[in-house]
């Protein structure tokens, strides 16, 4: 009774996590749904996204780093930058946000750097 | 048995959703900020070119201004007209009151000029080919090869007509090899003339550069 008892309570935290902590939340759906927008080409959705999943979650890395590429592909430099800085204190080892910045850097810093270099 | 099968293929989606791809790429067209807007002058002025070393062959100022003339016509948003101006010695390039004396009662326009240098050379080296036969005693183990190489050493100059200060200054150095010992200086001055072009408005014009960046899930 009581093994029948521990093997039914088990699967039952295992199907809350699986349904839970791991691929569900109205935040994934969000970021999830601006992925899908983003790769359509549709930036101006995948921004509105991002932007509700960093208002229902602003500790998730994931949504700050989408939305630097978002403002990164509209040209909007400033707003990037803010975005990649919060996404990589929240997760400061993730490789795929700091290769993000990286890039960023080096397209918004090349020419800057090319003008103090005529100067001297 | 049959609760412990399925306690085990929950465990098995547990670590499948939590071990999935997390990240995915995407292709970003990022818009690249020109060192110089040129589009945000009404006219430019194309000048003469001071040539520091004339090639035999071909009339090198004529063909730079026709060149540079005709592309930034196709491609510039504002008018585009050609003055001649005697250019005698570098140091012009660094005095601003020349220019600015120069281009008086000009609105809004900016000068197109450069200092330029074209050259030839011709290398030879021993191409090896397949090793000699024992037996053979007339075939050779190397032969002699040779390539033509042009250079077109170009700085460009945009220069602003009210101050005379130069906006942008750029070196290029472009070399072209060939294989065709019969190539003539000026069908190649179209192919360095053409890579010199590519980077030169890459710098002064607002492109795009596609990349790829990484979306994150969670």
């Amino acid at each position: 009774m009581h093994k029948k008892f521990t093997t039914y309570f088990l699967s039952f935290i295992l199907l809350a996590l699986i349904l839970s902590s791991c691929s569900s939340g109205v935040n994934y759906n969000q970021i999830q749904f601006g992925i899908l927008a983003a790769q359509k080409g549709l930036w101006d959705e995948a921004i509105f996204r991002w932007k509700k999943a960093v208002q229902t979650n602003p500790d998730s890395a994931a949504a700050h780093n989408n939305l630097a590429v978002a403002y990164e592909n509209a040209g909007q430099w400033d707003k990037a930058k803010i975005e990649y800085e919060r996404a990589l204190k929240l997760a400061p080892n993730n490789s795929q946000i700091k290769a993000n910045f990286e890039n960023f850097k080096k397209n918004t810093e090349g020419p800057e750097k090319d003008k103090k270099d005529e100067k001297k | 048995m049959k609760k412990n099968k399925l306690l085990f293929v929950l465990i098995l989606l547990y670590f499948a959703s939590c071990s999935s791809v997390n990240h995915t790429k995407v292709a970003v067209q990022v818009p690249v900020e020109p060192v110089l807007d040129i589009n945000q002058f009404d006219e430019i002025i194309v000048s003469d070119f001071l040539i520091k070393k004339e090639p035999e062959d071909f009339d090198l100022n004529r063909e730079l201004v026709t060149f540079f003339t005709t592309e930034i016509t196709q491609i510039i948003k504002g008018r585009v007209s050609r003055r001649r101006i005697s250019l005698d010695s570098e140091e012009l390039f660094k005095n601003a009151s020349f220019w600015k004396e120069l281009l008086s009662g000009s609105q809004k326009t900016v000068l197109f000029t450069g200092i330029a240098e074209y050259t030839e050379e011709i290398r030879k080296a021993v191409i090896r080919t397949k090793k000699k036969r024992s037996d053979d005693h007339y075939s050779r183990e190397g032969a002699m090869e040779e390539r033509r190489f042009y250079t077109l050493n170009l700085s460009l100059y945009l220069i602003d007509s009210q101050t005379g200060e130069t906006l942008y200054a750029q070196a290029f150095k472009e070399t072209q090899g060939y294989l065709n010992p019969k190539q003539t200086g000026p069908f190649a001055f179209f192919d360095v003339a053409e890579k010199v072009k590519g980077k030169f408005f890459n710098q002064i014009l607002n492109r795009v550069r596609a990349q790829q960046r990484y979306l994150i899930l969670r």
